[in-house]
């Protein structure tokens, strides 16, 4: 079951993550005609060849698939945007800078299904990939900085797929904080919310004995 | 040492693998409900030498009092242990039926206590009716759906195979796009892989 | 600073109730406790269903593209997906607070009628195991499955969630100055679509009128 998500993990599996993210609105230029799909998600078409539509991008990774279409890449996956963000990335220590919550869903799925599409390919990937990294070193080193009682944080711009995997350290390190001032309790917050707690909050003795 | 027993329970607990069970220890859980008992007699003749004396029991800390406090509080720690051993075995198993069915495989059934194993079938039962009720069975789709198609490449020579309504030729190296249903059974069987663009 | 979403098809995306389901899932996946079953969405979302069903059998039966016949199918099969793992979730959120959730007006009221159905279905199955395997087997005054002893003044023995832990939220407008706390030392600013990681406690309010989004 690799896919299920374990809620004492990440919260969400990766292919929920995706799956969330395949909801995401993509440009497409069919070449074929197709009359309109009033689908349960929403109504998408009716499409002509050569003319540009809108549709999720499960339906957009769908056709292409089946030869029906190419995808244009979102205007922020070319390689003179991602330079941009890059440096600006690698600039601000301690900002994220503004990128879709799905980028990286968005962009694994159009590598995988429509490589051909995208100008630049290998060097859209690896600049995703280096932004990727950048990022995730800033969470770390945000999270070493948290000290003493945290009543709440701003993580502006982090995406999706950032999210679900800081979350875990994420919140123990903020709930260990928040029970007990001190860093040596951190161990004891570690059996809070785990699976294997007792059933019991331990309220301490009580004294009150009673002659049955 | 009080206590010692209940705490094997639970390092039994913690020692096993998440969402796996152990054999169910009806040796340490009966020496553990024993000792409780044994509490309760020693609590219980503690307090009536108190009350034979015409101390009041609920100002008087004498030793008598210390004596009975310790063995309360053991009584209590070992309940909270056995308690917690039931309660996350149970919890474990609500899992099996969500991951593996209605029924359970032999290997697990050997674990289980019998109370375990009435257990599991009552609550079994109880999301059955919830289903039923709904008219919607919770028990698929556990992961996201992927497209029902999927691209493989054919990896012997098959030939002619008929499917549905037409006929396709498997041609060692040929690409064909195919119902996921359809390829499963030359996948499984080597014939077949799957193949990202 | 440029919006990377076009804004007309995000909110006209908004609104349909398959974007519902999906905000309902995610924010009960998130949230610590169990929250108020949206009955009206899981109805009219199991009508959509209901009707693609019919519609694809029709399809079929009448020869339609394949191609056509797929898309829909996949339009079903996700739609089937929230549905399935919204009710699963919450399902799985009674079994492990059952008897929590059982003694408790307020909860109770937070479930549809087959979910208080199951809940009361599993605390008494509970309870019996309980009560065959352990407590039977215990004295006189401690044979309780709430609280320890006829000593406690509480049900001390009832697993409960932790409303203090943190969660991953988002705003879709302003908030402005929002207090977390019950003096008024914390006060945080909630701007539309930052990302904030908070007490789950503090924004209980917030998420269950539909201003914040646990994600």
């Amino acid at each position: 079951m690799a896919g299920q998500s374990d809620p004492h993990l990440s919260l969400f599996s990766p292919s929920e993550v995706e799956f969330v993210a395949e909801d995401e609105i993509v440009e497409i230029v069919p070449n074929i005609r197709m009359e309109a799909l009033n689908m349960i998600c929403g109504d998408f078409g009716p499409f002509f060849p050569q003319i540009a539509s809108k549709v999720p991008l499960w339906l957009a990774v769908a056709l292409k698939r089946r030869g029906k279409c190419t995808i244009r890449p979102p205007e922020w996956m070319t390689v003179e945007r991602l330079t941009q963000v890059l440096d600006a990335e690698r600039e601000s220590p301690r900002e994220f800078q503004p990128l879709p919550f799905h980028y990286i869903e968005i962009s694994k799925l159009l590598f995988d299904h429509a490589r051909d599409d995208i100008s630049d390919a290998y060097l859209v990937r690896s600049l995703i990939e280096d932004i990727r990294d950048v990022r995730f070193h800033k969470v770390e080193t945000g999270l070493e900085t948290i000290s003493g009682r945290t009543h709440a944080v701003k993580l502006k711009n982090l995406s999706a797929m950032e999210v679900n995997i800081v979350r875990p350290f994420m919140v123990r390190t903020l709930q260990a904080f928040y029970k007990h001032d001190s860093p040596q309790m951190i161990q004891q917050a570690d059996n809070t919310g785990s699976s294997r707690s007792t059933p019991v909050t331990d309220r301490g003795p009580r004294r009150d004995l009673r002659h049955r | 040492m009080y206590g010692r027993r209940a705490s094997q329970l639970l390092k039994e607990l913690d020692s096993c693998e998440p969402g796996q069970l152990v054999v169910f220890n009806s040796d340490v859980f009966d020496q553990v409900v024993r000792e409780c008992n044994e509490h309760n007699a020693q609590f219980q003749s503690l307090i009536r030498k108190m009350v034979d004396q015409n101390l009041d029991i609920e100002t008087t800390r004498n030793e008598d009092h210390y004596g009975a406090a310790i063995h309360h509080l053991s009584l209590l720690r070992n309940k909270r242990c056995l308690i917690a051993y039931m309660y996350n075995r149970a919890e474990t198993i609500q899992s099996f039926r969500w991951k593996l069915g209605p029924v359970l495989p032999h290997e697990i059934q050997e674990k289980l206590h019998f109370s375990e194993k009435e257990y599991f079938k009552n609550h079994s039962a109880a999301i059955k009716s919830y289903i039923s009720e709904m008219d919607i069975d919770l028990t698929v789709d556990m992961v996201p759906p992927k497209d029902p198609y999927i691209q493989v490449r054919v990896l012997e020579d098959i030939g002619e195979v008929s499917l549905g309504d037409h006929s396709i030729s498997l041609t060692k190296n040929s690409l064909h796009f195919l119902r996921r249903t359809d390829a499963e059974q030359f996948i499984s069987q080597g014939l077949m892989e799957e193949f990202l663009e | 600073m440029s919006s990377w979403d076009d804004e007309d098809t995000a909110s006209a995306a908004a609104t349909t109730d398959v974007e519902l389901l999906k905000r309902a899932w995610r924010n009960e996946k998130a949230a610590p406790e169990i929250l108020r079953f949206d009955s009206p969405l899981v109805s009219r979302a199991r009508e959509q269903i209901q009707l693609l069903e019919e519609t694809l059998e029709d399809f079929t039966d009448n020869g339609v593209d394949d191609l056509v016949v797929s898309l829909y199918q996949m339009d079903l099969d996700r739609a089937l997906f929230l549905l399935r793992s919204y009710l699963r979730l919450r399902l799985q959120k009674i079994e492990k607070y059952m008897i929590h959730i059982s003694k408790s007006d307020d909860l109770m009221s937070r479930l549809s009628l087959q979910e208080q159905r199951f809940a009361k279905s599993c605390t008494e199955i509970m309870e019996k195991h309980l009560e065959q395997s352990v407590l039977s087997k215990l004295p006189y005054g401690y044979d309780s499955v709430t609280r320890q002893s006829l000593s406690s003044t509480e049900d001390d023995m009832v697993p409960e969630p932790q409303l203090d832990t943190f969660v991953f939220c988002k705003t879709k407008s302003d908030v402005g100055a929002f207090q977390l706390d019950d003096i008024g030392e914390e006060i945080v600013d909630l701007v539309a679509d930052d990302l904030y990681v908070l007490r789950y406690k503090s924004i209980k309010g917030l998420v269950e009128n539909g201003r914040i989004d646990l994600i």
